[in-house]
């Protein structure tokens, strides 16, 4: 059959969420009690996606544009308004259990492990949770141990690990049951760069290895560089990109951007050649250089010989700045298909 | 039979956490203890005072405060968790419970461990015998074999209610406040004979908010009393029943109230 090639499939999933709105002071917070205004909001409007055994995708955009809501209905943790999502054959969302025993998921702002006991304590736990084999698990503990480096941890009890080595076990934890899909949300926030990249190792070795499915969501650039062949972006609850992150890397990541702040008397910049203003916040503005044009030293030159200038750095674009460049150029200016965006 | 070892484990696994904390643990029992012996004596100041009301002697009292210290007891010892559950919704911790294979509600209800729960059960104990005694109750066969009965129907009743209010949860986030009055105001009730209140409130305590069936109608089968109480006697020996009800009607608020699981932004 072809669907067994289908890790996840994703049919016009949504997921609304009423706000109730508590007016102001206290005689409105009184009226709001009994006259409660209802706001909806469309965190995940109406997403399409399929994802193959075996692929790693990067699920990124903006904080609060629908990437954990999206995980969570997959996840089995929410339950969508509409639509509806597969994961290994399995609705998450009706069969949350069944769901659970099939997949792994790291959220990496909270620990899955038990707070106050040695780390070796929640994995045992987690093995009788997951009812793996005690062969199995010696197995699977072998191998994460080699590529994680456990052993050390194993005693400690969890509120006592750093950042980094909490990470390593809570990521060891969700695949203590081997499960062929993974989900991770946010796995390397907050980690420094040796940490992140042992973790990056690792999941990169596991998706080759296993043959494991891996959906992760970050804000971390390299994250996806390193990792993900397939990214999709979401912005305010849509899709707005599904593709190779090859394509976006060719378009974007290696165009700088210069980042100026003018003194508020010399805020109006024109004239310079070759520059496009990305975006603007009062007198601080983001410049991209045009590629046939003068390069990052002569406009930086020309800038700062016409304008007083406050402060000026050169930069990589982030994910967040890639999507925003992406979700403005779709909004404000549709370019003919081959123009890269301005 | 899997499943209860799982259980097992998790709950074996909750005192060791809890033992983490030694000194805080032992403080804890030591509190308890106290708090439960103070509670003993008061219960005799109280009854020295009213030596009769509406019928019920101090022995029938004693013997009705048994019955409601046994549900108590163990309803505290399986819905502990319950009372600190909106927190669970607040923080988005439920999250976790929900990726596990395991039902949500029972790995709640697995996660801690209570210690008040042996002081209910040395009152249960303590009133039941003194009951016995100043209320000269005959132990036949049938009331022995009953009396399990009759308080795991308290126990569903009490713990369908805790349940119920805790699903509230789902929807109004926060609701400590409301799992503080229906829990921890509304046993100061039964505490004494419903018939001391007014009709609206008997009404109320059997068929709305239904915990006389905890301790007063089924102590008037192991007391041999009769003709007291609404309906008399049909709804003696309605406990069981009311309990399996009231359970029913919760488990399924809570199931949809597990739908309704917002978690948390981000």
């Amino acid at each position: 059959m072809q669907q067994d090639n289908i890790a996840i499939e994703v049919k016009r999933l949504r997921k609304e969420f009423k706000l109730s709105s508590s007016g102001k002071g206290f005689l409105g917070k009184l009226k709001a009690l009994f006259h409660r205004k209802h706001k909806i909001i469309t965190a995940v409007n109406d997403i399409d996606f399929k994802i193959r055994r075996g692929e790693f995708v990067g699920y990124v955009g903006e904080n609060g544009a629908g990437k954990s809501t999206t995980i969570k209905m997959l996840t089995g943790i929410l339950v969508p308004t509409s639509g509806t999502a597969n994961v290994n054959g399995i609705v998450p969302f009706k069969d949350r259990k069944k769901n659970a025993a099939k997949i792994g998921v790291v959220f990496g702002q909270r620990t899955q492990l038990w707070w106050d006991l040695p780390v070796r304590e929640s994995f045992d736990l987690l093995r009788v949770i997951f009812r793996v084999s005690r062969l199995d698990f010696d197995r699977q503990m072998t191998k994460l141990d080699e590529a994680l480096g456990l052993r050390p941890l194993l005693e400690m009890p969890v509120r006592k690990l750093s950042l980094g080595q909490r990470m390593r076990c809570d990521i060891a934890a969700s695949l203590i049951h081997n499960p062929p899909v993974l989900f991770l949300d946010e796995p390397t926030i907050g980690l420094d760069v040796l940490a992140k990249q042992s973790v990056r190792n690792f999941l990169s070795e596991i998706n080759r290895t296993e043959g494991t499915t891996i959906i992760l969501t970050t804000h971390d650039m390299n994250d996806i560089e390193q990792l993900c062949k397939r990214l999709i972006i979401i912005e305010e609850g849509k899709i707005i990109f599904d593709g190779e992150t090859g394509f976006l890397k060719q378009k974007f990541v290696h165009e700088k951007v210069i980042e100026v702040e003018f003194y508020e008397d010399d805020c109006v910049m024109q004239g310079i050649p070759g520059v496009t203003v990305v975006r603007e916040q009062g007198c601080k503005k983001w410049l991209t250089v045009d590629n046939d044009s003068s390069g990052i030293g002569e406009v930086i030159g020309a800038i700062a010989f016409r304008y007083k200038i406050k402060d000026i750095s050169v930069k990589e674009p982030s994910v967040e700045s890639i999507i925003r460049n992406i979700y403005d150029n779709r909004v404000k200016l549709p370019l003919p298909s081959g123009k890269t965006i301005t | 039979m899997e499943l209860i070892k799982i259980y097992l484990t998790l709950f074996a696994t909750s005192i060791k956490e809890r033992m983490e904390y030694k000194a805080s643990f032992l403080f804890y029992v030591f509190a308890i203890m106290t708090f439960y012996i103070g509670q003993i004596g008061l219960l005799f100041v109280l009854l020295n005072r009213f030596h009769q009301i509406k019928g019920w002697t101090m022995g029938d009292m004693v013997f009705l405060y048994s019955l409601h210290a046994f549900a108590y007891g163990f309803t505290n010892l399986i819905f502990s968790q319950l009372i600190n559950f909106d927190k669970m919704v607040v923080d988005g911790e439920f999250d976790r419970v929900l990726v596990r294979p395991l039902s949500p509600l029972g790995q709640i209800i697995f996660s801690k461990f209570e210690v008040s729960t042996v002081a209910h059960l040395v009152i249960g104990f303590t009133a039941l015998y003194f009951g016995t005694h100043l209320a000269g109750i005959e132990w036949t066969f049938k009331k022995v074999l009953l009396f399990p009965v009759i308080v795991g129907g308290g126990v569903l009743i009490a713990g369908g209610i805790r349940l119920m209010v805790t699903a509230v949860a789902f929807w109004t986030l926060r609701n400590r406040s409301l799992v503080h009055t229906v829990i921890f105001s509304s046993k100061e009730f039964i505490n004494y004979p419903i018939n001391i209140y007014n009709m609206g409130m008997q009404y109320f305590l059997t068929f709305i908010f239904p915990i006389a069936f905890i301790n007063f109608y089924p102590a008037h089968y192991f007391l041999d009393r009769s003709g007291e109480g609404l309906l008399y006697p049909a709804l003696e020996m309605g406990t069981p029943i009311v309990g399996i009800i009231v359970f029913t009607v919760s488990a399924f608020t809570w199931k949809v109230g597990v739908n309704h699981y917002q978690s948390t932004g981000s």
